[in-house]
């Protein structure tokens, strides 16, 4: 496999608005906001409240959708993908990590760790032993079966990193994962997330902290809705590759000929 | 999707477990109305059953004429019962028993003139609404009764006799053995000349309580009450091949000598307990539709606990709709948590119930009644129940926003 095609363009957005309001009420999260992201990246994204930040981050995960533009995910418009097929890519392909960590409180950790895997098909048993897994490389083997109010600030995000994780997605979308953390946990968070970057996954975090920028390959600056400033420390050829080779092109056709065959059936 | 329903299956118990004391109060509520329900059907089979047995203890060799509506539609019914079988204008008369007496394979056959009057007896005692049945010397042959002393009324008999149930005995003369005294009936003296054994069976299909009733012929008490009405003709067949045929021919026979009036029905087998059973259908219904509103307030109940727990949940539905959940994801979850709510509401309300009339068959001369449709009925009614009431919490969940719900801490 060429480097070039290792480092596709996995998200491509075009000319995108997202509109709050009506009328004299209306204003703009985002306004006519172009930007690619290529397989690999690590971008960090940086601005003042209220710039769009999170209005982003939830249209690219597919929560939100946009007021006009266009979204491409693997070449794939948006528009196009059904809700359920939606969820399913959230369940599979891409990872959610939020400021304040968002486990379920009457769940064990386990189980929140095991929660994207409830709604990919997963029988229980093989639910709780990968989430087990996921759990061991974050060091929280041990407190599996605590519940998360039982763990410290950083401990439920690295929970909540490995929550994000479990499905092994291609993207990770990450939304001030340390905001809510201390120096220390902070950076034991973020060597997480350079670890999980270097393996070849994209990473989108938001952030306010500029002290975070050295983590990544490429800094953007969001005003008004728009980009500011864009930033790229790392060439796009030294971007890491894939451990695991997965082409999500692929994904898609799977279940376009999946869903024919259902119809077939029919 | 077996596998995804037992997750939400999962998902949906841990959550009622966690909220012990809410569940189970839901429960009852809907346990309260389906043991209603339960209670009902088990006492409608109870009586049902009842006078199958006692028609099939009397024989397949019986045949019954009763003046009626053509009874076919549910006003007939109806009007039979506002206007009561004693107020009820019977066609039916002695010549009609006559006729059919003569009737090739009819063995015997018996009047039942059936009124309500005030007894007196030889001192100031008076029962002022006896039951008195004007009948024929066959009735006893025919119902298969025996005597506790005495003989049975005599069609040759000079003097009027009459023959007395048990308890009607011990009311008017305070004694069960008054044979050879004497009673009075619209101004007329019986002496009584027989006691009826004690049957205890006041739900049957004469609707006479024998135990409480006097008998006496119907030949006299037609000569004293000119209004005299035959509610009944009962027939005993000479075999048990062709009653059907018989009654046929019993029809055709009055029909044809009665100058074409067709306002009456000739019964035989299951068919004679009919007008009970329209009885208990209608009465059942009106029960059943009392206890269905208890089952909708049970359903409220169902309704109102899982809106509580869909606000309660909105976080949650946002963290679920974010790592992965669809909305029919979210639909299935809290659906299947409702029809638990639901079904072990059934489950404890179908115990309940049962319990109940267990306990009410030890005060009613009623077997307790349990069958699969009943069994049926309830599982239906409960998943029903739950399928109305927690669609509406359910779709409510499934269509949260995400975004909303996960900034949203209830």
């Amino acid at each position: 496999m060429s480097e070039e095609a290792t480092n596709e363009v996995i998200i491509k957005l075009e000319g995108l608005s997202k509109r709050f309001g009506y009328g004299d009420a209306a204003s703009y999260a985002l306004k006519n906001f172009n930007l690619e992201v290529k397989r690999g990246e690590f971008i960090m994204i940086m601005g003042p409240s209220g710039c769009g930040k999170t209005t982003l981050l939830n249209i690219i995960g597919l929560l939100d959708t946009p007021t006009s533009g266009s979204y491409l995910l693997n070449n794939e418009p948006a528009s196009r993908i059904s809700p359920r097929l939606q969820a399913r890519l959230r369940a599979k392909k891409i990872g959610f990590i939020f400021q304040n960590f968002n486990l379920i409180p009457n769940l064990p950790i386990i189980e929140n760790v095991a929660l994207p895997l409830v709604y990919s098909g997963y029988h229980k048993t093989r639910r709780l032993i990968r989430a087990s897994e996921t759990l061991d490389r974050f060091s929280l083997k041990e407190k599996e079966y605590y519940y998360p109010y039982q763990l410290s600030g950083g401990q439920q995000q690295r929970a909540a990193i490995a929550r994000a994780l479990v499905n092994k997605p291609e993207i990770i979308l990450a939304d001030e994962p340390t905001g809510n953390l201390d120096s220390r946990s902070s950076s034991l968070v973020m060597e997480e997330l350079k670890q999980i970057h270097n393996e070849g996954n994209t990473i989108i975090m938001v952030t306010h902290n500029p002290a975070l920028t050295s983590y990544a390959t490429r800094v953007i600056n969001m005003l008004d809705g728009a980009i500011d400033t864009d930033i790229k420390t790392v060439k796009d050829s030294d971007l890491p590759v894939p451990v695991e080779k997965k082409t999500p092109k692929k994904f898609f056709k799977k279940r376009k000929n999946n869903s024919k065959k259902k119809k077939g059936k029919k | 999707m077996a596998l995804l329903l037992r997750t939400h299956y999962d998902l949906a118990k841990s959550s009622l477990k966690r909220n012990r004391s809410r569940s189970f109060l839901t429960c009852l509520g809907i346990s309260i109305g389906v043991a209603s329900i339960i209670l009902i059907l088990s006492l409608i089979g109870s009586v049902t059953n009842l006078i199958s047995t006692q028609v099939a203890s009397i024989g397949s060799d019986l045949i019954v004429v009763r003046p009626t509506s053509t009874r076919s539609t549910v006003d007939s019914v109806i009007s039979e019962l506002t206007t009561s079988t004693q107020y009820l204008k019977s066609n039916l008369t002695l010549k009609d028993v006559a006729t059919i007496e003569k009737i090739e394979g009819v063995a015997t056959a018996s009047p039942l003139a059936v009124s309500v009057n005030s007894l007196h007896g030889e001192t100031e005692t008076t029962v002022p609404s006896a039951t008195v049945v004007g009948t024929s010397s066959a009735f006893l042959k025919i119902q298969n009764l025996s005597l506790k002393n005495g003989t049975f009324l005599r069609e040759d008999s000079e003097t009027p006799t009459a023959v007395i149930g048990t308890k009607l005995a011990n009311a008017l003369f305070g004694t069960s053995e008054p044979v050879g005294k004497t009673l009075s009936l619209l101004g007329q003296r019986f002496i009584i000349v027989g006691v009826l054994a004690e049957v205890d069976d006041p739900i049957n299909f004469n609707n006479i309580d024998l135990d409480n009733a006097v008998f006496v012929s119907a030949s006299v008490l037609n000569n004293i009450d000119n209004s005299l009405q035959i509610q009944q003709i009962n027939i005993r067949t000479e075999t048990t091949d062709s009653v059907k045929q018989i009654a046929e021919t019993i029809k055709e026979r009055l029909v044809a000598s009665k100058s074409g009036d067709t306002n009456f029905a000739v019964l035989s087998g299951d068919d004679i307990t009919h007008p009970a059973g329209s009885l208990m259908f209608i009465v059942s219904g009106i029960l059943t539709v009392v206890a269905g509103i208890s089952l909708i307030v049970g359903g409220i109940g169902v309704m109102n606990i899982m809106l509580v727990s869909v606000a309660e949940r909105t976080h949650e539905i946002g963290i679920r709709k974010a790592i992965g959940a669809s909305s029919s994801n979210i639909l299935l979850q809290f659906l299947i948590e409702a029809l638990i709510l639901s079904l072990s509401g059934g489950l404890l309300g179908f115990i309940l119930g049962y319990g109940l009339s267990f306990l009410l068959c030890l005060i009613t001369p009623f077997n307790p009644f349990i069958s699969w449709q009943i069994l049926a009925i309830t599982f239906g009614v409960s998943l029903g129940t739950g399928l109305l009431f927690g669609l509406y919490p359910a779709l409510k969940a499934a269509r949260k926003n995400p975004i909303y719900s996960l900034k949203f801490w209830g």
